[in-house]
């Protein structure tokens, strides 16, 4: 990063020079780069390569999750060690001036459940899509991560990828979505990355970690289980409901502690046999959607959304049923009753303009390691579907409290692989009011159960010490075997004043700094507004107040955090 | 006994450096609404018991929450008054911290239940500005001081009155800690806290003074370990005959337990002679009472242990004074005087029927109401019986029709005047949903089995019998259960020991007749105990003499 004034003086050296000249000087400029300092990189492969390794390569990330910052680092870190000069950068870091300069951009970008892009990508997106300049120098190629359960998959990424293309920039490799069991699509895409470079210079790719190649697209693995234990966690007298549901997995579940599970709530046997009877079709008949072949039936449970279709799929219903429809949110139910369909064999085209039920993603309360492989808790509140498009969906079906013990289960893991704990010796500060409390309820378990010798402390809040003080049990046992050190608590309508957890964490400011400066890890996990935002801004005062530093100082501290993976957030 | 293990409450007593232990660490911990063991013990000397619902002990535990723990709060109120300002305090605090519900205890004072841990410094504290306090209600100190509580029946009822006060505040713990943990006093830096009658183990076990005024025995004085019975003679008082060694708990299956009534052992002139001798007989149980057994540690069980002339010798040497022969007495009842009535100077006294002492509104009858109303005018103040009965005292003959009209408009005076005499003259412990000690149901049950005995006393036209009859959830229980000419004794969850034979003044104990009956088993025995009580018992001849007679004597 250059000063303004030094980066001022660089542009008006380089103003009238071609474009051959500034990638030669890129490659002069990197090679000094190189010599003069034995950290940065490594040495070529190679005389060959120079071309190569003197290319400008970006891989800027966008990510909610942690998923793509995790993907580009790794494929960086692989790129670096095959001499290519790979610069990697957040995109909420990533100068917008820069988009001008660059050779080769690649971008691995997430979409959210809306089809928003993630919050850190959001100026970049946004400026792409307002740049009326043309980027003809620019090679690309994005990385799209998503999941297909939303209607909206890996929306963002398709985004870029047009948007770049309309530009003028040249696409070298196609849009690659992967859905949440990204690993082996997005290596493949690596790797036609690398080929590409090796390509244009003859660079030897042959240390690159094989990966089998398969070129049949990556489909998430489902589990069936059962429901086990469905407990309200809330006394009598509570305002919340809050459930601690445990899943039977019927076999291993391959998962870890601070992953999330998706659900596919199913639609109501009654909905759909009504839909099939008034439609006359056959629910039986199979039929093969863009992304399933399934029956009719099958379809209409547990495939499709049925419920407050949106303006865009009831005009495509109006086009195929030839009626005039007025503008408005409607269930299928009510669609083929009152608009019915000229004749059954319609219902292949509806059936496809449908869009995929949305999945519901839960925070898991358990470990593995310490509940078995084969379970999985929930901790789910009434009111904490942790999109908020989902709250929509859920009109139509059941809520997972009211679900009775027995009842089967679709379910499938997300990981979220920025969420997951340190080394056994590290320190560990958790901050998790309300539905927050999930993952370290599982970290805790894990802790324990792996023999972490760290400190752990959890800060909890929620509205009443008597009846909402969800696994209170549970954390004193921790306690008072020493495996939580510390237990900091907040309920915020036992007193006049309300008290919430980022009160707690300014009255510690001085032990929790210390936590932090000893190298501790800082999780938080929670709805975003107001918790996640209250708690980061109480965090970011104590780092000021504590370390002596300005509100600038203390922003880049906890974001030098954030880059060593010691403060992590799932807040929703 | 100096040579015995030491139970684990003597052990917590005297590490508690005067009561203080970790009670102080045991309020800030916001993990648990419970106690630390130890203070637990301890905050029965402050007189708070750490009770939790035990109704709601399972439903908690699979919701993975602790069991819901809670505080009683019981005051030391000696003689049990309170002004009409204090009562408004009172009934503010009860519904601010508390169920609601204003319980009278069984010694003439005021419990408050289901107060939670942080609530507990917030309610001491109010009471501290009404100039009440808990200290040594509860625990192993002289409790609360109880005294006949109807002064219009004898001229000389506040003069007895006031040695209930003296007696609570010379028998007082001299420890700071009650000021220290509960009222943020600042604790001394050269600390000397002599307790020359505690000193650092306190009692054995409970302690309990009560005085009676005869010809009523109101407030059972022969169930106390030491009773005074004031000796009056021309409307003066000469001074108190004093009972020794009574006392009712036992332990199911415990021979070594037993109910005893207190014996006179004498009788005492002067005001400054009396409180040595009680001062005295509490030193003698503080240095000779059994500190390894504490079902065995109660003054009754010393008393008979070294026998009552080794102990009157040892009183004897201890005050510098032997007592006098007791004096003749005679108690002819036990009872409230409920309804209307006036003292001697012409103030007026209204004794409201509280079944099972709980001050609350019901469908039918508003008391908790009604005596806010009443307080609120400020022309009475409230005394508690022993009866858990409440009797608003010192009405002037101008303020009585104003206080009858808030009487007639919340229905006390028809619940006073319709509830049978069976109802009135019955009493029950606490036990589910907060006493540890609980076996049986009984404050929530009793009500109900009377409305079950009613049809069979009209049967045998028995309506108008003063009958006693006291139920407790176990052994232990604060009812008076041995007292009683019906007692009731929980064994298990639904099932009830029965003993009859005692007398109607507290003078004999019952004894057992039937063991582990269930309703059904209870009502069929009374019906058949009833009939034959109907058609054979002597010209006002008791049930209680009746049942002693037929079946009691007869077994023995």
């Amino acid at each position: 990063m250059l000063a303004d004034n030094k980066l001022k003086r660089f542009h008006q050296l380089i103003d009238d020079f071609s474009y051959e000249e500034l990638i030669w000087i890129n490659g002069y400029l990197a090679g000094l780069a190189v010599n003069s300092n034995p950290l940065i990189g490594v040495k070529p492969n190679g005389s060959e390569n120079k071309s190569a390794s003197t290319k400008k390569i970006s891989l800027v990330y966008g990510t909610e999750t942690g998923n793509s910052k995790r993907v580009a680092l790794q494929f960086a870190g692989i790129a670096r060690k095959q001499g290519l000069n790979v610069k990697v950068t957040a995109l909420d870091q990533y100068k917008l001036d820069d988009l001008k300069n660059e050779n080769y951009l690649f971008i691995v970008i997430s979409t959210q459940g809306d089809g928003e892009p993630p919050p850190q990508a959001k100026l970049f997106y946004d400026h792409l899509h307002q740049l009326s300049l043309p980027l003809p120098n620019l090679n690309y190629s994005v990385l799209a991560l998503g999941d297909s359960s939303y209607p909206q998959f890996c929306k963002t990424g398709e985004d870029v990828d047009s948007r770049l293309d309309a530009m003028g920039s040249k696409r070298i490799l196609p849009l690659q979505k992967c859905d949440v069991d990204y690993d082996q699509d997005a290596q493949q895409w690596f790797e036609q990355v690398l080929k590409f470079f090796q390509q244009q210079t003859g660079y030897d790719v042959e240390t690159i970690p094989k990966v089998e190649t398969t070129h049949q697209p990556r489909t998430k693995k489902f589990y069936e289980g059962n429901i086990k234990t469905n407990i309200n966690l809330n006394d009598r007298g509570s305002n919340k409901q809050t459930y601690h549901i445990e899943i039977d997995g019927n076999g291993v579940v391959e998962y870890e502690a601070g992953d999330a599970l998706g659900i596919i709530p199913l639609n109501k046997k009654i909905l759909v046999d009504f839909i099939i009877s008034l439609t006359g079709c056959d629910g039986n008949q199979i039929i093969e959607t863009q992304r399933v072949e399934a029956t009719i039936e099958q379809l209409l449970t547990r495939h499709l959304n049925i419920c407050y279709l949106n303006a865009a799929v009831v005009k495509k219903y109006a086009i195929i049923t030839g009626h005039q429809i007025p503008d408005n949110r409607y269930d299928l139910v009510d669609l083929v009753h009152e608009y019915p369909l000229r004749d059954a064999s319609q219902i292949t085209e509806v059936l496809n303009i449908l869009s995929p039920i949305a999945p519901r993603l839960y925070s898991i309360s358990s470990s593995p390691m310490a509940h078995g492989p084969e379970v999985v808790h929930l901790t789910v509140s009434r009111h904490s579907f942790r999109v908020k498009e989902e709250q929509r969906y859920g009109l139509c079906s059941g809520f997972l409290g009211e679900l009775p013990v027995g009842t089967p289960i679709h379910f499938y893991i997300r990981r979220n692989r920025s969420f997951k704990l340190p080394l056994l010796d590290k320190d560990v500060i958790m901050i998790g009011p309300g539905t927050g409390i999930a993952p370290f309820r599982a970290f805790l378990a894990e802790r324990e159960a792996t023999g972490a010798t760290g400190r752990n402390w959890l800060f909890f809040g929620d509205q009443h010490f008597t009846t909402d003080f969800l696994y209170q049990v549970e954390f004193q046992n921790l306690h008072s075997t020493g495996v939580l050190n510390k237990l900091s608590l907040a309920f915020s309508r036992d007193q006049a004043d309300k008290i919430y957890v980022q009160h707690r964490i300014l009255e510690q400011a001085t032990e929790l700094f210390q936590w932090m400066k000893g190298g501790g890890h800082v999780y938080i996990c929670g709805t975003k507004y107001p918790n996640g935002k209250d708690i980061e801004n109480a965090i970011l005062q104590v780092i000021e107040q504590e370390g002596h530093l300005s509100q600038e100082e203390a922003k880049n501290h906890l974001k030098q955090m954030e880059q060593e993976n010691r403060y992590m957030k799932d807040v929703y | 006994m100096k040579n015995e293990k030491l139970s684990s409450v003597e052990r917590i007593k005297m590490d508690s450096d005067g009561l203080r232990g970790t009670l102080k660490e045991s309020l800030n911990d916001e993990i648990t609404g419970a106690l630390q063991p130890d203070d637990q013990s301890l905050i029965k000397l402050h007189g708070m018991y750490q009770q939790d619902d035990r109704d709601r002990r399972e439903e908690r535990s699979n919701k993975k929450l602790e069991w819901l723990y809670s505080y009683m709060v019981r005051l030391r109120l000696p003689g049990g008054f309170l002004t009409p300002e204090q009562w408004i305090g009172l009934r503010h605090i009860a519904g601010e911290h508390s169920t609601g519900t204003i319980k009278i205890t069984t010694r003439q004072t005021i419990q408050l239940h289901g107060i939670l841990k942080s609530h507990l410094k917030p309610v001491l504290k109010s009471f501290n500005t009404m100039h009440l306090d808990s200290i040594a209600a509860c625990g192993d100190v002289n409790r609360n001081v109880i005294c006949s509580a109807h002064p219009m029946q004898s001229a000389i009822h506040e003069e007895v009155f006031r040695y209930a006060e003296k007696i609570s505040l010379m028998t007082l713990p001299k420890t700071r800690a009650y000021y220290e943990i509960w009222l943020d006093e600042e604790p001394l830096i050269d600390k000397k806290e002599d307790d020359p009658l505690y000193q650092d183990r306190y009692l054995p076990r409970k302690f309990k003074i009560a005085i009676a005024i005869p010809p009523n025995n109101d407030i059972d004085v022969f169930t106390n370990d030491i009773g005074l019975i004031a000796i009056i003679e021309n409307n003066q008082l000469l001074g108190f005959n004093i009972a020794v060694g009574g006392g009712l708990g036992t332990t199911h299956g415990n021979e070594n337990t037993y109910p005893r009534l207190g014996t006179i052992i004498g009788f005492v002139d002067t005001e400054e002679k009396t409180l040595k001798a009680i001062y005295e007989i509490i030193s003698i149980q503080r240095d000779l009472g059994d500190r390894s057994d504490r079902k065995l540690a109660r003054l009754k069980y010393t008393l008979d242990r070294i026998g009552i002339e080794t102990f009157k010798k040892e009183l004897a040497s201890r005050c510098g004074f032997s007592l006098e022969h007791a004096k003749p007495y005679h108690f002819t009842e036990r009872k409230d005087y409920y309804g209307w009535t006036q003292n001697h100077i012409g103030k007026w006294y209204y004794t409201v029927f509280v079944e099972n002492g709980l001050v609350r509104d019901t469908e039918r009858v508003s008391i908790k109401s009604a005596f806010l109303d009443i307080a609120q005018t400020g022309k009475a103040n409230f005394r508690f019986t022993g009866n858990q009965n409440v009797i608003l005292s010192e009405i002037a003959e101008e303020d009585k029709p104003a206080i009858e009209k808030i009487l007639v408009h919340h229905g006390l005076i028809d619940h006073t005047n319709t509830s049978s005499a069976m109802r009135k003259n019955a009493m029950a412990c606490v036990a589910f949903n907060t006493c540890p000690l609980a076996m049986a149901e009984a404050q929530r049950y009793l009500p109900s089995l009377i409305s079950k005995i009613e049809p069979i006393l009209e049967k045998y036209r028995l309506q108008p019998e003063e009958i006693t009859i006291r139920m407790t959830c176990c052994p232990n229980g604060s009812a008076r259960h041995y007292a009683a000419e019906i007692g009731l004794i929980g064994t298990a969850y639904g099932q009830y020991n029965l003993y009859i034979g005692g007398d109607n003044l507290g003078e004999r104990l019952n004894t057992i007749y039937k063991v582990n009956l269930n309703e059904s088993q209870i009502l069929e025995t009374l019906d058949a105990l009833f009939e034959t009580y109907h058609t054979e018992k002597n010209n006002h001849e008791t049930f209680g003499d009746f049942s002693n007679r037929k079946w009691i004597k007869t077994n023995s």
